[in-house]
């Protein structure tokens, strides 16, 4: 069955089939690695150029790790020393240039909402994938999320999510709020006043200002890094009136459902939005994360360019 | 001599009954007389627009020319070629350019160079403060001299009260006022869409109707204490909108403007579009209920003129991701038709007089009293006349505008009702 999304922007429009379709590749590529990989599908002969145009790590290193296990050519664009930063070059010039090379998806992360949107309206032949625009989404890492989730507890209708820290700023829990409904779950959020939007409601969520409280309700507590470098007055006064009222603790998880994990998608700030001793414990998922990300990153990769799974 | 044949007039308040022949001699009207009823010599260019409206001709209160410093954009000539053909026929230039409009000379500069270029009057307005900086008063009785006709720090708003009240007081004799863009910098800093439903679903940085709110009330409260009159350009809030009205039936000197992007298009279109940044712009585009508001208040008087607030950039500043766009919208070439089209899909409801005014009587009591004449259809009166057809039907097609602008939101629809006929001065420009 072919896959109909041309480009990844966000799970808005998506269905809920589209996700556990992305759900069963992954799972099916897990098995294949586990099996020592050597029936994996293959890309081979096709280019990703990471375009990243704000720092990260995981996601970068990721998608690359993903591409590779396809076969897949790699290139890093690095933005620092690339003729955009260095000559004035404009992005749509860049991304013909590098479309006339070639390539055949453009993995992008940007500071500016709606970047990849952009660049699908100036690209002729190549597909985008979103790997987040600014404050707006973040889909690869919450179909990570929903596949780290699916895995542990099997279904995720009914279950409910906890997402709590800066909401405002985040597109990682816009994207999540997205999916992890779409599979049935329910939302809540919590944080600070500041840090929810005043519309909140429209993100059809329910807010709960008392963080101990949620926690106690939820089977998934999915803390949001704490994001100073975006603030234009202190949201917060300080990390550690933050960590007392809406951090993570030993303390705050012991009342906990037993069943309840603790899920971040990094990098994480400890004493702030988590205690170290839960984002090292038993109950969080943290790392079962960022390895899921290369499996989901090569599933969907693998539906976009045209695999005939 | 020109004849606009069988024409239905508008003077400005009304719509008077039954059809009419206008004569223009040189830059003056010489008859408004029933149709058939006057007996013509030789040499008149004779224009039938049997049933079209004659209107006094439009004035446009809020245009960016982009003159000086920004000739990629805009210059006074395109600009005023463009508001020609959009169907105004005096247009006051914003004096947000670079340098800004802050000193006699430039007024003169500015003033000069629109008298020497095909199209629309341009009026010079002229910073608030040297420099735009905030700081300072300009040397606004030499500018009104030279013919400033509002002063403004638009772009931006006055950010220090005292000096805007000094600002007031200083041109209270003089009958010029300031036009304050409304706006909290500190509560719109960064902001990118309206604070609502679209920025909590995008995550783009909201401006709250609150921004614009504060503003106004501090506006408002300054023009009733010194009785000294005040203008508020681009309204864009129903509680920005419903403040102006309580301070109008309270007897406060205060007067404003919307855009046509504001009374048509909602925050919706920024998500629909897929982050589209030709609709990005400041104030932002806000909800349907703020739309509604603002047609309310046109209803209801409240409105004093509509101003286009003709943002031009050139496309290599505004087609790039939302967020890394340049906040404008150009309309100068559509406008008319777009708010004539919107009365026509809101069923006509309002009286088109009503809609009229805010297009000629109505900004012209904004300006200094000398001008007020320009809002009005009369023998004797320059042939400033723009005829417009509610019934045209045409496509706006951005490629073939005088403007610079090359972007528009309105491009490739089909509008109904445009200005079809424009005389400045009794020049038809061909």
């Amino acid at each position: 069955m072919e896959w109909r999304h041309r480009h990844l922007f966000d799970l808005d429009d998506w269905t809920r089939e589209d996700i556990e379709r992305v759900l069963a590749l992954t799972s099916e590529i897990e098995g294949i690695l586990n099996d020592g990989g050597k029936a994996l599908p293959s890309l081979k002969g096709k280019t990703l150029v990471n375009f990243f145009l704000e720092s990260s790590t995981r996601t970068r290193v990721s998608f690359e790790i993903a591409a590779k296990l396809l076969g897949m050519g790699v290139i890093n664009w690095a933005a620092a020393s690339s003729s955009m930063a260095v000559k004035g070059e404009s992005l749509k010039d860049t991304l013909w240039t590098l479309e006339s090379m070639g390539v055949d998806v453009v993995v992008v992360r940007s500071s500016w909402v709606g970047a990849p949107q952009y660049m699908a309206r100036k690209l002729r032949r190549a597909r985008v994938i979103n790997a987040g625009d600014g404050t707006h989404a973040h889909p690869t890492q919450a179909l990570l999320d929903i596949y780290t989730a699916w895995k542990r507890f099997g279904s995720l209708e009914g279950k409910r999510v906890l997402i709590a820290g800066d909401i405002l700023q985040s597109r990682v829990a816009r994207s999540d709020i997205i999916g992890f409904k779409k599979m049935g779950s329910e939302v809540i959020i919590s944080g600070p006043g500041n840090m929810v939007p005043l519309n909140y409601k429209a993100l059809g969520v329910r807010y709960e200002p008392d963080f101990a409280k949620a926690v106690r309700e939820s089977d998934i507590i999915y803390l949001l890094r704490v994001q100073k470098e975006r603030w234009q007055v202190n949201a917060i006064p300080s990390d550690y009136e933050y960590h007392l009222s809406f951090g993570c603790s030993e303390e705050a998880l012991r009342e906990a459902r037993g069943c309840a994990v603790v899920m971040h998608p990094g990098p994480i700030n400890r004493g702030v939005e988590i205690a170290s001793e839960v984002a090292d414990g038993d109950k969080s998922l943290i790392l079962e994360q960022v390895r899921n990300g290369v499996l989901v990153r090569a599933a969907l990769l693998y539906l976009y360019l045209g695999g005939d799974a | 001599m020109i004849l606009l044949k069988g024409v239905r007039v508008f003077d400005g308040e009304h719509l008077r009954e039954g059809l009419f022949d206008i004569l223009v001699e040189g830059k003056k009207i010489e008859r408004i007389a029933p149709k058939g009823s006057l007996s013509l010599g030789d040499g008149v260019k004779v224009i039938d627009l049997e049933g079209k409206i004659a209107c006094p001709g439009f004035i446009d209160i809020h245009v960016h020319l982009r003159e000086p410093g920004g000739e990629w954009r805009e210059e006074i000539k395109s600009g005023a070629l463009a508001a020609y053909y959009g169907g105004f026929t005096t247009i006051v230039a914003m004096p947000n350019t670079n340098p800004p409009i802050d000193s006699p000379e430039l007024v003169r500069f500015v003033k000069l160079t629109g008298e020497s270029v095909k199209g629309a009057r341009v009026l010079p307005s002229g910073s608030l403060s040297k420099g735009r900086e905030g700081k300072e008063l300009t040397e606004m009785r030499r500018m009104v001299n030279e013919g400033a006709v509002l002063f403004t720090e638009d772009g931006s708003p006055t950010v220090r009260t005292d000096l805007l009240r000094s600002a007031m007081l200083y041109l209270k004799d003089l009958g010029v006022r300031v036009m304050e863009h409304p706006e909290d910098p500190y509560l719109s800093e960064n902001g990118q869409v309206n604070e609502g439903r679209v920025s909590a679903l995008s995550g783009l940085k909201g401006i709250p109707s609150s921004s614009e709110l504060i503003d106004v009330e501090r506006c408002i409260i300054l023009s009733r204490e010194l009785d000294v009159p005040i203008h508020i350009t681009h309204v864009s809030t129903k509680e920005a909108i419903n403040a102006i009205r309580k301070a109008k039936e309270e007897g406060v000197k205060v007067t404003c403007d919307v855009t046509p992007h504001h009374l048509t298009l909602d925050e919706e279109k920024v998500l629909e579009s897929g982050f589209d940044p030709v609709y990005k712009v400041r104030p932002p585009l806000r909800t349907r209920e703020d739309i509604e508001a603002l047609w309310e208040a046109i209803k209801n008087g409240v409105v004093d003129a509509i101003a286009t607030d003709h943002a031009p950039y050139h496309v290599d500043e505004k087609d790039l991701p939302f967020e890394d766009a340049s906040s404008g919208i150009a309309s100068l070439e559509c406008a008319v038709a777009v708010i004539l089209d919107a009365w026509d899909r809101r069923g006509r409801s309002i009286p088109l007089e009503k809609i009229l005014r805010l297009f000629t009587s109505g900004p012209a009591k904004v300006l200094p009293e000398r001008y007020r004449g320009l809002g009005y259809l009369r023998e004797g009166g320059i042939a400033d006349i723009t005829v417009i057809d509610i019934d045209r039907v045409s496509v706006v097609d951005v490629s073939l505008w005088r403007s610079k602008a090359r972007l528009t939101p309105w491009n490739g629809l089909s509008l109904k009702g445009w200005p079809v006929l424009t005389l400045v001065e009794g020049e038809l420009i061909q």
